[in-house]
């Protein structure tokens, strides 16, 4: 058996509020194993214990009680941070560095050589469509722009396993899109992705597997197909089809014992509007 | 509880060597700090909010005691000179001038004074006189290793309460400390001449001195010489000047 | 270990282009310059001390503004860095937090080597000119005296004029400096707000001025009352003696500063800059993100 690249153990965080006799429980005897090559999505309302989650996977904060092992190594060394990139929670870096110092200040602290921190500045600013805001200070970037150098830093130094704090949140449907496919191609290439949201659709498309958690607690944990398939109905979406032969349908349907609970026409989301709307736009 | 127990651990190290070196780089004057804590520490606030404008602000008060001495205005020349050198008791010109001011400038003002009965402005000049004594007593207090002050004290000696010992005594304590003046030795000497019953003492000094070569034979020394020759009755064939 | 020197000097670097860029110091120290320039013309109106007093100003304005400069340059650094999140992005870097809190230790000991040169600089340009128009009038006034005379009032110009003790001077304001970034960084450890730690500093800057004077009460025993004893202790035991590294005074006595001296209070300022920042350091990695 693969050792898993995060293993979370027992996890309890308590925050004692000073002045106060009462104490905030923010994580309640949290499990989690997320396997290498895995994408999986923390899912929550705001204050649900995702980001205390993150930052105590990253070591950022330790837990009252449990404990985190990164490819089986207790998360406390800081030589086990080489394995990790993270994308922070709306980070907006130092604004008087530009997008190039920014990642070259990152690549240093994560050990690169001058060569290395060279070619890899370049190629993930090509890769995140920045190479043109090179050398724009961070101020002037827009939320998206930012989002993206975060990405970029977080790679730097070829991470296995990269960790994203509602890394869509505040971005237009358009840079959320370039995020996913992102995250896409980094699945091929074997990483291990975890990545926390309270926006339901961006989940829904990248992740192998979901966990909900609330107020403290995983309530569901699983694929994503599994916790959202109704198992006992089905979904026909059939194209050309005339009113007759839909009737003839029913029909069949009604003799096999079964039952049609809905006939209607399947709706475009709005996110699937706006990007074909501002895709013929952009041509 | 480890946290703390590290922060006791670090403050247990740190507390001693800090104060073994804050002892070694002491620089306080014994005896100089004898007044009342909370006067203290009032007055060191002030300094303290001054921060870095402390020689400043010392320097301001000197200036307008300058403009204090040229109203005349002996009171306001006083507060301020105390100011100043309160301020700033490293500036030995401060000191001097003060002491200058109040023996020979409001002192002489004092015996000008046409509207006071003569015992009256003799009591006057005396309590300034007393005044510029006590500046340049306590600027000696405060630098010991000038020579300026002790020469500043000894004309004082001299000049306005006629006291030839004391003068000398001054004088020579000049001559004894780095960057005095030449003269210091010869005018402990001249003064030490004019005190009863030491004569000898002041004619061995004169005749060393005398003996340093040619530097040092100025007329006065040579008159004076001369002069404890005719007092002490040298006799002829052992005296300097013939 | 070298890769450690790496991380610190990134961090530091980092920090000193930041700081470098907010404009705000500039006008600090644009202020400081004027006055040094000022200086010697506030000095005219003081007939025979000249001199001395333009040193007075030029080394007051330093002093001051040098100090600013180091509490509020550290009390902004690390409210910054959590509100835009980077502590977040640089610390789950293989980054430890001790080499975070030196890099920023030495990127605004960077910022303040700048401004102190720059300031100095300027002074010492100052003091030299109006030193040599000090020997030149002093040779007029004195033209028909005796040599040994003219040579002792030589003497005073030049003691107060551009010397070793001036650049002294300059160097242990330099410590002082360092001594509060080391104190800033340990109030911001565990305050939450920048306001609260340049408050907090003013409060240090007072009562540090004011040690020398608790110390040798509570040394001497000389204050009653329990409550005023702990009160002393405790100022003596936590805070830094930053009068010591007023020299202004030894220097306007013209009484020049052994070497010996010197490299004591070099080693007063390595104490308390090592001692702050260890304890900067302990807090600051128990510190909840």
């Amino acid at each position: 058996m693969t050792e898993p690249a995060i293993r979370v153990i027992d996890v309890t965080k308590i925050f004692p509020t000073p002045f106060r006799r009462r104490r905030v429980v923010a994580l309640q005897d949290l499990n989690l194993e997320i396997a290498p090559g895995e994408i999986y999505g923390l899912l929550g309302p705001n204050g649900s214990g995702k980001s205390t989650t993150l930052k105590i996977i990253l070591g950022l904060i330790g837990p009252t009680r449990g404990s985190v092992r990164i490819f089986g190594r207790d998360n406390s060394a800081v030589a086990v941070r080489r394995d990790i990139g993270f994308l922070p929670e709306n980070a907006y870096f130092h604004k008087f560095l530009t997008g190039a110092e920014t990642l070259r200040f990152h690549a240093k602290l994560s050990g690169l050589s001058g060569r290395e921190t060279k070619s890899r500045v370049a190629e993930l600013l090509a890769t995140v469509g920045l190479a043109r805001a090179a050398d724009a200070r961070l101020g002037t970037y827009s939320k998206g722009m930012l989002q993206r150098i975060g990405l970029a830093q977080a790679l730097i130094h070829h991470p296995k396993i990269l960790v994203l704090d509602e890394p869509t949140a505040a971005v237009d449907p358009a840079g959320s899109r370039d995020i996913q496919n992102l995250i896409l191609s980094l699945k091929k290439r074997g990483t291990t992705i975890l990545l926390s949201s309270h926006l339901l659709t961006q989940v829904q498309e990248v992740c192998d597997r979901v966990g909900i958690l609330h107020r403290g607690k995983l309530l569901r944990e699983g694929h994503l197909e599994d916790l959202l398939a109704i198992e006992n109905q089905t979904e026909l979406i059939v194209e050309n089809a005339t009113p007759d032969l839909l009737d003839g349908l029913e029909r069949e349907i009604a003799a096999g014992k079964a039952r049609v609970i809905a006939r209607r026409k399947p709706q475009t989301s709005l996110e699937q509007l706006f990007l074909k709307v501002t895709e013929t736009g952009d041509e | 509880m480890k946290p703390v127990l590290a922060l006791i651990l670090i403050l247990a190290a740190f507390v001693p060597l800090k104060l073994k070196m804050e002892a070694a780089c002491d620089r306080i004057v014994p005896g100089a700090l004898s007044i009342d804590l909370r006067e203290q520490i009032g007055q060191s606030a002030f300094i303290a909010v001054l921060g870095g404008f402390r020689s400043v602000m010392a320097d301001l008060l000197f200036i307008d005691a300058y403009s204090a001495w040229e109203r005349t205005d002996w009171t306001y020349l006083l507060l301020r000179l105390r100011q100043a050198t309160e301020l700033q008791p490293r500036a030995i010109l401060f000191w001097e001038m003060a002491g200058w001011h109040m023996a020979w400038n409001a002192g002489t003002a004092a015996m000008e004074d046409d509207s006071k009965s003569p015992a009256a402005r003799r009591r006057l000049q005396h309590d300034y006189l007393e005044l510029g004594e006590d500046f340049l007593v306590r600027g000696i207090a405060y630098n010991p290793e000038k020579p300026q002050l002790y020469e500043a004290l000894a004309r004082l000696y001299r000049d306005k309460f006629h006291d030839h010992v004391r003068a000398a005594e001054n004088f020579e304590k000049a001559s004894r400390l780095p960057e005095h003046h030449s003269y210091d030795e010869r005018f402990s000497a001249y003064e030490l001449s004019y005190c009863e019953g030491r004569e000898r003492e002041a004619y061995d000094r004169l005749r060393t001195l005398y003996q340093r070569g040619e530097k040092e034979r100025l007329p006065r020394l040579l008159n004076q010489l001369r002069v404890m020759e005719e007092r002490l009755k040298i006799p002829v064939n052992e005296r300097i000047i013939p | 270990m070298n890769s450690s020197l790496g991380r610190i000097g990134a961090i530091a670097r980092t920090t000193f282009i930041e700081l470098a860029r907010l404009r705000v110091f500039y006008v600090l120290v644009l202020f400081a310059l004027v006055l040094i320039i000022s200086s010697s013309f506030l000095a005219r109106i003081s007939f025979q001390q000249e001199l001395q007093v333009t040193k007075d100003i030029a080394l007051g304005a330093i002093n001051f503004f040098l100090s600013m400069l180091a509490i509020v340059a550290t009390a902004q650094l690390l409210p910054r860095d959590l509100e835009d999140h980077v502590i977040y992005s640089v610390l789950a870097k293989p980054v430890r937090r001790f080499e975070y809190m030196l890099g920023k230790f030495f990127g605004v000991l960077g910022l303040l080597v700048i401004s102190l040169v720059a300031m100095s600089i300027l002074c010492l340009a100052v003091i030299h000119l109006r030193e040599g128009a000090a020997v030149r009038e002093t040779m007029q006034q004195l033209a028909q005296s005796p040599s040994e005379e003219l040579d002792h009032a030589l003497v005073g110009v030049h003691q107060a004029g551009a010397n070793r003790d001036l650049v002294l001077a300059l160097l242990l304001i330099l410590t002082k400096a360092a001594v509060l970034v080391s104190l800033t960084l340990c109030i911001s450890s565990f305050a939450t707000s920048n306001i609260f730690t340049i408050s907090a500093m003013a409060m240090v800057y007072l009562v540090g001025h004011l040690e020398s004077i608790a110390r040798d009460y509570w040394l001497h025993q000389r204050a009653a009352g329990w409550l005023v004893r702990a009160f002393l202790a405790a100022v003596v035991f936590f805070f830094p003696d930053l009068q010591a590294f007023n020299l202004s005074d030894q220097i306007v006595a013209g009484s020049s500063l052994s070497n010996l001296m010197l490299l004591k209070l070099l080693g007063l300022g390595v104490i308390y800059i090592v001692g702050y920042l260890v304890i900067a350091i302990a807090i600051f990695s128990q510190r909840e993100l």
